[in-house]
């Protein structure tokens, strides 16, 4: 038999009485009575600075690209405090945590969100809606709206009022790598013009043993944004500019087949190469081509400058018309922050202002620290005028990509989810295109019914 | 004294002054003292898990755009969690993901305990070993798996290769993502609880294993009859906190490695939740979605109370 030993309670053990209780109690209300007195101790909040938090601003890594753009961010804050008495203080965000964590929407829905931040096209209608998007309109001179290229304003402005400001156009194309083509017997007379063609190739591709083709595979708003074109380019669309939901239609099924067929001939790999580090993809064969955007150019010039490679556009259905997605990121003021005229000045003058330092800041930007296609007129002639479009990749983006892009949708998450799944059971569950397509044209619907905001673009 | 000799009535202990019960000087002191220890915790357990909590649940009954905005909306959350496919779909996945992370994760840290308790040469190399993975970081953890069951240069994918077995898509294939996450959850969790197995088992008594083998009980014997009951309390208890971790814990893995993917296959409800407060700003509808996870694990919690009579098993009833 098993003994097992009891510990008793000693006699007289009592739980507290009522009055320790309440003496607890008043000790904790002594506390809490005395955190605004200590709180008073500190500088006042007028004089606090603006927080500015970005994955780019005050970045404590020591490699080579992410100080350069961290030290842009600086650069512009610096300019601002020099200059102004209401002072801001970049906070560095990691990408991971900034773009898909908890971070951002907690320090909101707190009432404690920063002061400025950067927003991408997928999160605009989400805090427009939410009320926290400061007017910049009344900050930007008429001279410096109309410097802003076509089209790159629209996701981010409601009612002819722009919330957001770009510094950056970053278009899709597809990277190739010039070995694994020789190895593979094609050469440049041989790049994928059509959908059709793309399929050929990357049978060549792997029948010679090479890399894939590699496609965006984690679910997200990035996969949605570089699947788009597809969508755009069979002249399909999710919802009308009238807010009339079409993506039950032939084309979204045309767009929803082309990258399930290249997953399931095995041209495509099901997981991104390289965990998505394309220079590492490139570099050890992983990968013969890659559907990605314009920054990998700084990757690449970065990480593995003598590596043979191109650039081409994005290759078209029969009949269909070139169109790229255009993404980017803009700096933003809260309207419910500490100063959201202050902050609204701090957009408009670092990025909208006709002064030679706001289109330096741009054209640097675009073409040194990153390379992108700069949103503004002015600078987009400063960077063709320094030679930061010569090189062949470059100029092939500036010429060729460019031209015919269309501005990343600004799509409520319940739109970008409906979409997101329908991409991802296509082209990695086996889903059949047309049952997707008409299962998320109906929860679009369903939310359509209902939705109350800005305009979805 | 004879034996059966009463003892005489003087030499009787004389009965306490105060009731049983009743506090002395020297008991409030003691309590005083016992709630100063505890104060510290009970304070954190209040503010920064009691109160989340509450708060928590009543945000199940609004409706919040994450922007400042709350509006009552009574059940209309939960409503809506009854009429969502996905959420079917995610409480499914979490059904098979805990049946079998928490029977695995279980009997191969008891296994890993049972077999590492034993005296042998190089024992405290294997117990740091196998408690590795648990000290490293969970997105560290994940980057590794990512790269070690990569499709193409996977160390895992090559040595299946090497054997003349075509490996699958471990992650980019809905039919294996969520197994592959079990098994390293698996891996990353077995060493830790097989620490506290081998603290249960070293507080066991080697009289009773002496006894045993004395009488002639083989390995089978002595760990049905020995090992496993006097290992019951430290079972209850791995049971209790691995299930709890099992459902929260797997989050962090499945956001680095598939961001809930291949096509929802590895969307858990802990992952939809977030996936709906952070992604989304649907803080009501996620404040719904975790008051009911917490519901399930409470009457998980209060049945494993229930049926092992609160870790005694069947041994507490003397």
């Amino acid at each position: 038999m098993v003994h097992r030993h009891r510990h008793a309670s000693p006699p007289g053990h009592r739980g507290p009485d009522r009055r320790a209780l309440l003496r607890g109690g008043l000790g904790l209300g002594a506390a809490a009575a005395l955190a605004p007195a200590l709180a008073g101790c500190g500088p006042s909040e007028a004089d606090a600075p603006l927080s500015f938090w970005s994955f780019n601003g005050d970045a404590p890594q020591q490699e080579g690209q992410v100080q350069q753009q961290s030290r842009w961010y600086l650069d512009i804050i610096d300019d601002w405090n020099a200059a102004n008495r209401q002072q801001v203080k970049a906070q560095y965000i990691p990408l991971a945590v900034y773009n898909n964590g908890s971070k951002l929407p907690t320090a909101f829905a707190a009432g404690d969100g920063p002061d400025l931040f950067v927003i991408s096209p997928g999160d605009f209608l989400r805090y427009y809606n939410g009320g926290v998007l400061e007017d910049l309109t009344p900050h930007i001179t008429a001279e410096a709206r109309t410097d802003f290229l076509p089209n790159v304003l629209d996701t981010r402005s409601v009612g002819g009022r722009v919330y957001a400001l770009p510094f950056e156009v970053e278009p899709i194309a597809m990277f190739y790598s010039v070995a694994s083509m020789e190895a593979a017997g094609l050469s440049e007379a041989d790049i994928p013009k059509t959908w059709d063609d793309l399929l050929d190739t990357g049978d060549k591709l792997r029948s010679a043993g090479q890399g894939g083709i590699a496609l965006e595979t984690v679910p997200g708003y990035y996969q949605n944004f570089v699947w788009y074109p597809l969508l755009w380019q069979t002249g399909g669309d999710v919802v009308t500019p009238g807010g009339k939901v079409v993506f039950d239609s032939p084309e979204a099924v045309k767009a929803l087949g082309l990258w399930k067929d290249m997953v399931e001939a095995g041209i495509s790999p099901r997981r991104n190469p390289a965990a998505g580090d394309a220079v590492t993809g490139f570099t050890q064969g992983l990968v013969s081509m890659w559907h990605r955007g314009i920054w990998t150019v700084k990757e690449m010039e970065t990480s593995a400058p003598d590596f043979e490679y191109g650039v081409f556009r994005l290759p078209i259905p029969d009949g269909g018309t070139y169109v790229t997605s255009l993404g980017g990121w803009a700096f933003a003021a809260n309207a419910q922050g500490r100063n959201p005229d202050a902050a609204a000045r701090f957009c408009a003058e670092a990025l909208a202002s006709m002064s030679e330092s706001s289109i330096d800041r741009v054209t640097e930007w675009s073409i040194g620290v990153k390379t992108d296609i700069p949103p503004r007129t002015s600078a987009l002639e400063r960077a063709d005028a320094s030679g930061g479009y010569d090189r062949p990749v470059m100029k092939a983006f500036r010429e060729e990509i460019y031209a015919g892009g269309r501005s990343e949708p600004r799509f409520p998450p319940i739109v970008y989810k409906a979409v997101s799944d329908a991409i991802q059971s296509c082209m990695l569950a086996g889903g059949d295109p047309a049952v997707e397509a008409e299962r998320a044209a109906e929860k679009i619907d369903g939310f359509m019914l209902t939705y109350e905001g800005a305009k979805l673009l | 004294m004879t034996v059966g000799e009463k003892a005489p009535e003087a030499a009787a202990p004389a009965p306490s002054a105060a009731p049983v019960g009743r506090s002395t000087g020297r008991g409030k002191a003691e309590t005083r003292a016992a709630w100063l220890f505890l104060a510290p915790d009970l304070l954190g357990l209040l503010t920064f898990l009691g109160l989340p909590m509450v708060l928590s649940v009543a945000l199940a009954f609004m409706r919040v755009d994450g922007f400042g905005t709350y509006e009552f909306v009574g059940l209309e959350n939960f409503r809506r969690m009854l009429g969502d496919p996905q959420f079917y779909d995610s409480l499914r996945l979490t059904l098979v993901y805990l049946v079998l992370v928490v029977p695995l994760t279980f009997g191969a840290s008891l296994g890993l305990a049972v077999l590492i308790q034993r005296r042998m040469p190089f024992v405290g190399v294997f117990r740091s070993a196998f408690f590795l993975p648990y000290s490293v970081s969970v997105v560290v953890v994940g980057l590794v798996w990512e790269f070690m069951l990569s499709d193409d240069v996977g160390v895992v994918g090559i040595a299946l290769r090497a054997v003349g077995v075509r490996p699958p898509s471990w992650l980019g294939d809905p039919d294996f993502a969520l197994f592959t996450v079990v098994g390293l959850c698996v891996w990353f969790w077995m060493g830790y609880y097989m620490i506290i197995f081998l603290a249960g088992l070293q507080d066991i008594p080697r009289d009773y294993y002496e006894a045993a083998r004395l009488d002639g009980a083989g390995a089978w014997a002595v760990f049905r009859h020995i090992t496993w009951p006097l290992l019951a309390p430290t079972s209850f208890f791995v049971l209790l906190t691995l299930t709890v971790a099992a459902v929260t814990g797997g989050f962090e893995l499945i956001l680095v490695l598939t961001n809930g993917g291949p096509s929802n296959g590895t969307s858990v409800l802990v992952f939809y939740i977030y996936q709906q407060a952070f992604t989304f700003g649907e803080f009501g509808y996620a404040s719904a979605l975790s008051a009911f996870l917490v519901l399930i694990l409470l009457a998980w919690s209060m049945m494993l109370f229930a049926l092992t009579r609160g870790g005694r098993f069947s041994h507490g009833r003397s």
